[in-house]
């Protein structure tokens, strides 16, 4: 169960989270929708500990775990995963070499061994293998000269080899045609479990078409206006935000 | 001795690098040559290479004593192919100093790895007196605590057709300064060159400091020439996501500084020489992350 309460979140001088709650069960797929500047990647970047976004009140727990007095390391080996709008280039390191650094690393967290070289490179093929990612990508240096469809797919696959229970995506379909869009879905999908609870923040309903929520939520002005069911995406994709937007 | 016969930061090569004050203590004997660190050097090393000869030659530059300086003329006749790497490392004052001509059709590739020391200077003076010739002049400069490190080279196009690829890479620590001065020219007559010069360095900690000082001189009308200097702290969007996946912030410093610095080492060096450069990048950051 991943569980927000009474968040506020102060990001640039301005509190863009005014009291928000959340609650995620273990399995469970929630949709959080807001119109731009509602603030949803802040709460991202928030919950997973970036500096510069600072919670100044509310709680944020992941399986009864507090995480907001973690660095983000910490959080990550307590199995929280963002997969990032926009992820980052990193010229010179190999996909290999980054995921054997996070794996590790979390794996020492967590008390356990390191993974030997053959074995992490066993598990890697086969994950890549699993989404239909070409294993050539492994050797590449991170996100760089990546597609924005190839850019969203390394996360799904990072998200495949960490194994987090709770992961963000951020605005997953950013930048990616439809057919892009539909393949990174299925990757998604593929990594849906009934441990693994997910939040997909998303600006548009067209995502939802392709990983179905439990929930949606929608986010106006810092706190969750509304919750229902998949038929709210749709309502929102009829009849715009300015509803949530008036009443907050 | 006379230290007033050094050159202090009133010299404009040496203004970023006072080696009148770095040996202010220390004896030293100026012979013979055609500059400070040929002279220090008391004369000059050769290596000629024959036409189409294949080398890989390593200096090692590492200044056991308080003054250590070393001077080399490098001929790179037709077609063949050099291949030098200097390895600076110690504490006191190093110079090193190479003339370098290469000839028609021949390529010369350069590698610096350089820790700095009390004041550590690799100056290279590269002539291109042949058509074709191409030069790969690279360098990493790595500036712990109280580290000075500078790299400081010209390359001169005498004639056309000739290739220039230059790309330095940096990191200085708090207290700790790195240096870039690089020229290139090409001459009047020397059209069709094609010149590319990059240096990129990353301030570690407040209290770092980098100096760089790119120049190109282009005389002739018909050429491709590029440059690029930066100068900034660690990309802290690339620590963010590190540390998102679970790598402790002190090993995502040292993964990251670790792939900036890695793509300066050319290609399809010895693998022995190989690992040996990136076996020092590697134990260099581990010392400063222990």
């Amino acid at each position: 169960m991943f569980d927000v309460k009474n968040l506020h979140v102060t990001a640039g001088g301005a509190e863009s989270s005014r009291g928000l709650s959340l609650g995620v069960p273990a399995g469970e797929t929630h949709a959080l929708m807001g119109p731009k500047g509602s603030g949803k990647s802040t709460l991202a970047y928030a919950l997973s500990g970036r500096d510069g976004y600072d919670v100044t009140k509310g709680s944020a727990a992941l399986n009864g775990e507090d995480l907001l007095a973690l660095a983000p390391e910490e959080r990550a080996a307590k199995g929280l995963f963002l997969s990032f709008q926009h992820p980052v280039e990193i010229p010179g390191l190999s996909v290999i070499g980054f995921l054997k650094a996070a794996l590790n690393a979390q794996r020492k967290a967590r008390g356990l061994e390191p993974m030997p070289a053959p074995e992490l490179l066993k598990l890697m093929r086969a994950k890549a293998d699993a989404l239909k990612i070409d294993a050539d990508m492994l050797k590449r240096p991170i996100n760089v000269g990546f597609s924005g469809g190839e850019k969203k797919r390394f996360e799904a696959l990072q998200m495949a080899v960490l194994e987090p229970r709770f992961a963000i995506l951020d605005e997953t379909d950013s930048g990616l045609d439809i057919d892009a869009l539909r393949i990174v879905a299925e990757n998604v999908n593929a990594l849906r479990t009934p441990e693994r609870g997910m939040l997909v923040i998303t600006h548009y309903q067209r995502l939802l078409d392709y990983i179905k929520p439990d929930k949606v939520h929608v986010l106006a002005k810092g706190r969750i206006a509304a919750s229902g069911g998949p038929e709210l995406a749709l309502e929102l994709e009829r009849e715009g935000y300015d509803k949530y937007l008036r009443a907050a | 001795m006379n230290a007033a016969e050094l050159p202090n930061r009133r010299v404009e090569a040496w203004r970023y690098s006072d080696l009148r004050a770095a040996v202010a203590e220390t004896p030293f004997a100026l012979g013979k040559g055609r500059d400070v660190i040929e002279r220090l050097a008391q004369g000059l090393d050769r290596v000629e290479l024959a036409a189409g000869e294949h080398r890989t030659v390593v200096e090692q530059l590492v200044q056991s004593s308080p003054l250590h300086a070393q001077a080399v003329e490098y001929v790179a006749a037709e077609r063949s192919d050099l291949t030098r790497v200097v390895i600076q490392s110690g504490e006191g004052v190093a110079l090193s100093r190479a003339r370098v001509r290469v000839d028609a059709g021949a390529r010369f590739r350069q590698f610096v790895l350089a820790e700095g020391g009390k004041l550590a200077r690799i100056e290279t003076d590269v002539s291109v007196e042949g058509e074709g010739a191409s030069v790969e002049l690279n360098g990493v400069y790595m500036s712990g605590p109280g580290c000075h490190a500078d790299l400081t080279s010209v390359v001169e196009h005498k004639v056309g057709g000739g290739v220039t690829r230059q790309l330095i890479k940096g990191v200085a620590a708090k207290r700790g300064r790195g240096v870039f001065q690089g020229k290139i020219v090409v001459a009047p007559q020397a059209q069709k060159t094609d010149a590319r010069q990059y240096h990129h360095g990353i301030l570690l900690e407040d209290g770092a400091e980098i100096f760089a000082k790119p120049e190109l001189m282009i005389h002739a009308d018909d050429v491709q020439c590029a440059h690029g200097n930066t100068a900034g702290g660690l990309d802290e969007r690339a620590l963010f996501y590190m540390r998102s996946r679970g790598v402790p912030e002190a090993e995502a410093r040292a993964l990251l500084i670790e792939a900036f610095l890695l793509e300066a080492i050319p290609a399809g060096l010895d693998p022995a020489v190989h690992d040996e450069l990136t076996g020092r990048i590697g134990a260099w950051l581990r010392e400063r992350h222990a």
